[in-house]
């Protein structure tokens, strides 16, 4: 039998014919997509500007999450931190792929999300996988606190990046794209400053801070340093879901609470 | 011995990124590097279309089939003088029931990151397929997560077939157009590849390569035998015969120096191919 005569057994569909690497809709497709859970709040507990500060900086904030765990279902994400940051160095330095440091960066967070989860385990407080993503009903259900690493899951599969070799999908990526996959209007990212000001407030007192600012104009303004990954912007201004990113500050005794209430505390960046 | 730091309310270990934001440009670039390391240079990946073969079946399946196990025998082969093939690892995609997967998904209402989650079971599938055919061959379905035994399959003369569509899943990052994912299993094989250091893949398909169209819908698509990545980036085809992500993340690779587009309904294309003969289509990084 001549292999060219034979005929690709196919599956009769709307894409049956159609060219899947042109991108844009489908023909024929009238596509709705629907929110999974977008009732969920998702909040990112920063590495380096709270796990890193120890018990004076996180006792507090995990008393605003549990005083908060029968009125919202929480799931928590962690940050890796200066542990992170001395894997990327060292392996930087050893010549690694990007692919591998990502791999490699993914251990903290996941360190970070155990210890959150001893700590809240007398409140419910659960460490999950990726691959236990599609439990969450079950575990807000029974009331507990889902604790999970903040990192994508791309690992040795993270792309290369430009101009270094540090990830470009790091753990603000990886909650953003958790609030997007769920179907969540707001991520909330607990960090150690009232959000994003004009200029470094460490060392001009008089910078501002900024309550809201459109992810554009950030890109706009094209600074060498950011509040949240550079991919993350990017996404914001095309995602489905996922169109605001609340930055607050843990330090501040209730900036949490207030957020979960839906307060606009902290730097507000919307699409 | 590396230092502990404090005093600004955080412990810090000493290191060239301590109290570093990563995403300050200028920090970055510190970590820039053109000799970065190759963990496995002289492993082809080869990646074997769902559609364009698994679909057709035996007459088009065991073709290739029989050209692995050749190629795999020679590589095994302890006659002196004899030219051996590189090690291959092996990918598959998943063909016409993900099309099926993604219109189904699609008009249910299923999200983006959702249907990312569902496509990759259906190239499992062609890979159970590809190792029932060769497992007396040496061949072994690899778990994602048994990712560093490679060497240990490729020392023993193994053919590891890989997991193709990436991890992304869920946290598939928002499409630039449309709501398909863009992270295929071709993209997932590329960055497989690319990780890993190897220098070239092979994708084996039902053309004779890269063509200007797409060869099934239009009478005149002209073929495309030698290009440069940026000459392709320069003037893409609307339709292509592999992922538009990977040619996107190529520009950034620093190993992949060269991907070919060979016919595997033609036998002994992937054979020529791996001996470094310019058959089908070969993409060049650089000129």
């Amino acid at each position: 039998m001549n292999p060219t005569k034979t005929e690709r057994r196919r599956i009769a569909s709307s894409l049956v014919d159609a060219t899947l690497t042109t991108g844009g809709m489908p023909e024929g497709i009238d596509y709705s997509p629907v929110a999974m859970m977008p009732d969920v709040r998702v909040m990112k507990i920063g590495g380096q500007s709270v796990m890193d500060r120890g018990r004076a900086a996180l006792y507090p904030i995990l008393d605003e999450v549990v005083a908060a765990k029968d009125k919202h279902k929480l799931l928590l994400c962690c940050g890796g931190g200066t542990r992170a940051r001395h894997i990327y160095s060292v392996a930087s330095d050893l010549e690694l792929p990007t692919g591998v440091l990502a791999a490699l960066g993914g251990y903290v967070p996941r360190q970070n999300a155990r210890m959150l989860q001893m700590l809240l385990a007398k409140h419910g407080g659960l460490f999950i996988l990726h691959d236990d993503f599609e439990k969450l009903p079950l575990y807000f259900r029974l009331g507990c606190i889902p604790i999970m690493t903040g990192m994508p899951p791309f690992g040795y599969w993270e792309k290369p990046s430009q101009g270094g070799r540090i990830p470009e999908h790091r753990t603000d990526a990886g909650v953003f794209l958790t609030a997007e996959a769920l179907g969540v209007k707001r991520a909330i990212f607990v960090k150690d400053e009232d959000g994003l000001y004009t200029d470094d407030p460490k060392k001009n007192p008089k910078a501002e801070r900024i309550h809201r600012i459109t992810a554009k104009e950030l890109i706009e303004r094209d600074l060498p340093d950011l509040v949240v990954e550079r991919v993350v912007l990017e996404y914001l201004a095309r995602s489905t879901f996922c169109t605001e990113l609340q930055i607050i500050n843990g330090l501040e005794k209730g900036q949490l609470t207030r957020a979960l209430e839906g307060e606009d505390v902290g730097t507000i960046i919307t699409r | 011995m590396t230092k502990l730091v404090t005093g600004d309310g955080r412990t810090h270990i000493e290191s060239a990124l301590m109290r570093e934001s990563l995403v300050d440009r200028r920090v970055v670039a510190k970590t820039d590097s053109e000799k970065e390391f190759a963990i496995m240079p002289d492993v082809v990946l080869v990646g074997i279309g769902g559609q364009s073969i698994f679909d057709r079946g035996k007459a088009a399946v065991l073709p290739v089939v029989d050209e692995l196990r050749e190629l795999r025998a020679a590589r095994m082969t302890t006659k002196p003088g004899a030219s051996k093939p590189p090690a291959m690892v092996l990918g598959v995609g998943g063909g016409t029931r993900v099309r099926h997967t993604v219109s189904v998904a699609l008009d249910l209402g299923i999200p983006t990151g959702g249907v990312a989650q569902l496509v990759g079971a259906m190239e499992e599938a062609n890979a159970v397929f590809l190792n029932a055919l060769l497992a007396k061959h040496g061949s072994i379905v690899m778990q994602r997560e048994h990712f560093w035994e490679l060497p240990l399959y490729l020392e023993s003369g193994m053919l590891p077939i890989v997991i193709s569509i990436p991890p992304y899943h869920f946290w598939e990052p928002p499409p630039e157009d449309g709501p398909l994912p863009t992270h295929g299993s071709d993209f997932g094989l590329f960055i497989h590849a690319e990780v890993l250091g190897m220098k070239k893949l092979v994708f084996v398909k039902d053309e004779d390569g890269l063509y200007d169209r797409d060869p099934k819908r239009h009478e005149g698509a002209k073929l495309i035998p030698k290009i440069t990545l940026s000459e392709l980036l320069a003037n893409m085809p609307d339709e292509l015969i592999v992922d538009r992500q990977l040619f996107t993340s190529w520009q950034r690779a620093r190993h992949v120096t060269e991907i070919q587009i060979v016919n595997g309904l033609v036998p002994g294309q992937l054979t020529k191919a791996l001996a470094g003969e310019p058959v089908g289509t070969v993409i060049r990084r650089t000129a």
